[in-house]
């Protein structure tokens, strides 16, 4: 539908054609949207959708990591971790900000994600099983991150582009940070190059996954794709990570879990075996090996800080009588 | 129900003769909350000199597009205010400070921003009361910004990863070229 | 400096490293499970800024014990048993709920204000300047903190009564903040460090008086503590057997 002519789109969507129109050639001309603008009700839905999901995999994403602080072991990967962590709350709080300028309120947003109803990224159901994890974490899961957050800085939704070029700056850290640690370790004692090897075998095929199904399997990628909000596909950005990947690792000397990869001369690009694509709709519908422990983690947080949010509003609306 | 807090809108100034610059929201019960929140969300790397906080509702804002539409409307006015001026100057910019007008109601600080500005063409006005902020005191700058300044290892520059594989690449290269002689 | 004196100050510092350590990782405990994305952000700045702290104080006492500071940090941290830490029961105590995280970073950081502007005025130029450094930091702690304990004492029945409860447990462990530290009573007498006992007079007063305007009662009579740095709860080792169960899976290496 969505490769079709405006005015079809329009009859389809049941918006105003010439509204339409023009709303599409601002995107064309590169303009950015913003909230006070006439956007099509699916470009708003499709935005608070996409913009939510990536603000609970932020929170959620802090769980997997954040069982490590306490075990970083020196001062310096301690400062590092807990800083790392930090900013993915932050990443969180600008997300949920570029939601709420579309209308979703916070509580809305947060009470969908306790709910089950929202989604969040699949990666944050696997456990961390030894620190090296968080050396994987880093450079792959990060680095994936990356190459997606660099293509949503340029979407055509002011806020969420806006909160993505920050973000970007950030996550650079991430990934240099991991991509240190797993450097240093594959070159290190023989319980660290162990460690390494686990973890990026382990992580490995759950970060392909993360840039989402195929292409032809993608159903929401059409629209996205035609509103600006995404400039490039699923598998174009996993071959780019593929290709930026495999040689690095291989120069650490750590070995890919997948008899199928090799270079294609023809191509320039590195082929993996296939993706088990059955594993990653069993973690996104709620079945992988972490969901459970990462939702009861965020909803007992939730239930027990609200005494707390409760007080400190009770406080200013107090406040604000005697004032008034 | 529960409550994540109203929202407040941040703006930021990153040097002395820079402009002050939205940046996004915290939540916070209150103002002096959402100055310490401000603090806390948007100076975790050393780049500002000072902040400003303001209720999200308190903000008046009139895109290109809205202006064009809404021209006849008057909201009703009040006795005369201060009023900020902030405006988008480019398509991927944050709202930047222009300057301050008188007015009796937001939108008519809009009109008296395009008369009084006339120079600048901004693609976005956001106005709100003088009334509405809570700056940061000068004293308190320190405590609160200085912090950031000494944690170096958030800096990506701090990790030479790309100097690390070229002489981890060497490395292989040259134990290659011996086992090659051997 | 007389190498007395050197030394002793080691031993005093590193007491110091050690409370802004455990103290760091409690409220690094935090990160993830806050009551709100604001205060995830806050609890982890608090807890960087404790265990840079602590960083900083480990590298002075290696300075005066002439080891090298880029290593001699986390072979303290690392490498020590629990039994050769020196913070206060205090900061070892698990993190509670909110309101007992709370309440305790404002005991801690209103006496750690008073200390840091006493060492600020030390004898001893390197360790003046590094207090000067933290206690920039500790005042916006300790903004943070009074903010906490005042809406909290204050904002709801339940939200009160909680906070008079943690008062109620953590006042006799914040009694021992009067002892002296190791080496204490040479150093003060050098005019290097403050006498706790002294910083101690002027943080009750100051730290009763914000508590009864925050709703909350300080019970005088509590009993007191242990003052002993040398005796920890059980608490401790739990909790130093997290911070070293990855650095000592491979003691060799570098992590």
């Amino acid at each position: 539908m969505y490769g079709a002519d405006v005015e079809q789109i329009a009859i389809q969507l049941n918006e105003d054609p010439q509204k339409l129109a023009d709303f599409e050639a601002r995107i064309a001309r590169g303009e950015k949207i913003e909230p006070g603008d006439w956007m099509p009700a699916e470009y708003r839905r499709q935005l608070i959708r996409m913009i939510s999901q990536h603000a609970h995999s932020e929170v959620v994403g802090m769980l997997p990591e954040g069982a490590w602080i306490t075990k970083a072991p020196s001062l310096r990967r301690k400062l590092i971790l807990l800083a790392k962590v930090q900013d993915e709350a932050g990443h969180g709080q600008y997300l949920y900000h570029a939601a709420e300028t579309l209308g979703a309120t916070r509580e809305e947003m947060l009470d969908a994600l306790l709910d089950g109803k929202a989604k969040y990224s699949s990666i944050f159901n696997y456990h961390t099983t030894t620190w090296a994890d968080n050396g994987a974490i880093g450079w792959l899961v990060d680095g994936a991150a990356i190459l997606n957050q660099t293509m949503l800085a340029r979407c055509s939704y002011g806020p969420y582009s806006r909160a993505m070029v920050r973000i970007c700056m950030e996550e650079n850290f991430h990934r240099k940070q991991g991509q240190e640690m797993i450097i240093l370790y594959s070159q290190g004692t023989p319980t660290q190059r162990a460690m390494v090897q686990d973890a990026i075998t382990r992580w490995w095929w759950p970060t392909l996954m993360m840039f989402g199904p195929h292409d032809a399997d993608s159903p929401n990628s059409g629209v996205l794709i035609r509103w600006g909000i995404k400039t490039r596909t699923n598998d174009e950005l996993r071959q780019e990570f593929i290709n930026q990947l495999v040689p690095d690792l291989q120069a650490c000397g750590i070995v890919l879990p997948d008899p199928d990869l090799h270079y294609d001369e023809a191509s320039g690009n590195w082929r993996t075996g296939p993706i088990d694509w059955d594993e990653f709709w069993a973690v996104l519908k709620g079945n992988g090996p972490a969901n459970a422990e990462r939702m009861a983690a965020r909803r007992q947080a939730h239930a027990d800080g609200q005494w707390v949010r409760e007080a400190a509003a009770a406080y200013a609306a107090k406040n604000q009588m005697q004032v008034n | 129900m529960d409550t994540q807090w109203p929202r407040f809108m941040v703006f930021q100034q990153e040097g002395p003769d820079q402009p002050v610059v939205h940046n996004g929201t915290v939540h916070a019960p209150d103002a002096e909350l959402a100055m310490l929140n401000a603090r806390d969300v948007f100076v975790r790397r050393p780049e500002a000199v000072a902040l400003w906080v303001v209720p999200a509702d308190a903000i008046f804002t009139q895109t290109q597009e809205e202006l064009a539409q809404a021209a006849e409307t008057q909201l009703a006015a009040g006795p005369l205010a201060s009023y900020y001026v902030f405006g988008k100057f480019s398509q991927q910019a944050q709202c930047r400070q222009v300057g301050q007008v008188q007015a009796s109601s937001p939108l008519a600080a809009v009109h008296a921003a395009i008369a009084t500005f006339a120079d600048k063409q901004p693609l976005w006005w956001w106005v709100f009361p003088a009334s509405a902020v809570l700056k940061n005191e000068s004293t308190e700058a320190e405590p609160m910004f200085s912090a950031a300044r000494y944690k170096t290892f958030k800096d990506q520059a701090e990790y030479p990863v790309v100097t690390m594989m070229r002489a981890l690449r060497n490395q292989k290269a040259n134990h290659k070229d011996t086992e090659n002689t051997k | 400096m007389e190498r007395a004196h050197q030394y002793a100050l080691s031993g005093y510092l590193i007491a110091l490293a050690d409370d802004e350590l455990v103290l760091g990782h409690r409220d690094s405990e935090w990160t993830g499970h806050a009551p709100i994305l604001e205060e995830d952000i806050a609890f982890a700045n608090l807890a960087l800024d404790e265990i840079g702290h602590a960083k900083l104080w480990y590298e002075l006492a290696a300075d005066l014990l002439g080891e090298d500071k880029t290593t001699y940090p986390d072979r303290l941290v690392y490498f020590r048993d629990a039994a050769q830490f020196r913070n206060l029961q205090l900061v070892e105590l698990p993190k509670g709920d909110w309101a007992y995280s709370t309440l305790r970073q404002y005991l801690f950081d209103a006496f750690e204000a008073l200390r840091l502007e006493a060492l600020s005025q030390s004898s001893y130029t390197p360790l003046a300047d590094v207090a000067a450094r933290i206690r920039t930091e500790e005042l916006y702690h300790l903004r943070h903190s009074q903010a906490w304990v005042l809406r909290l004492g204050l904002g709801t029945q339940e939200s009160g009564g909680r906070m008079q409860a943690a008062l109620d447990a953590l006042w006799p462990y914040a009694q021992a903040l009067a002892a002296p530290l190791p080496g204490e009573r040479d150093l003060h007498a050098a005019g290097i460090v403050p006498s706790s006992a002294d910083l101690f007079e002027r943080w009750s007063g100051e730290v009763t008086q914000f508590l009864a305007k925050s709703g909350l009662q300080a019970n005088l009579q509590s009993p007191v503590s242990d003052f002993d740095r040398r005796t920890h709860s059980p608490h401790l080792p739990a909790l130093i057997e997290d911070l070293q169960s990855v650095a000592r899976l491979d003691p060799e290496a570098t992590w």
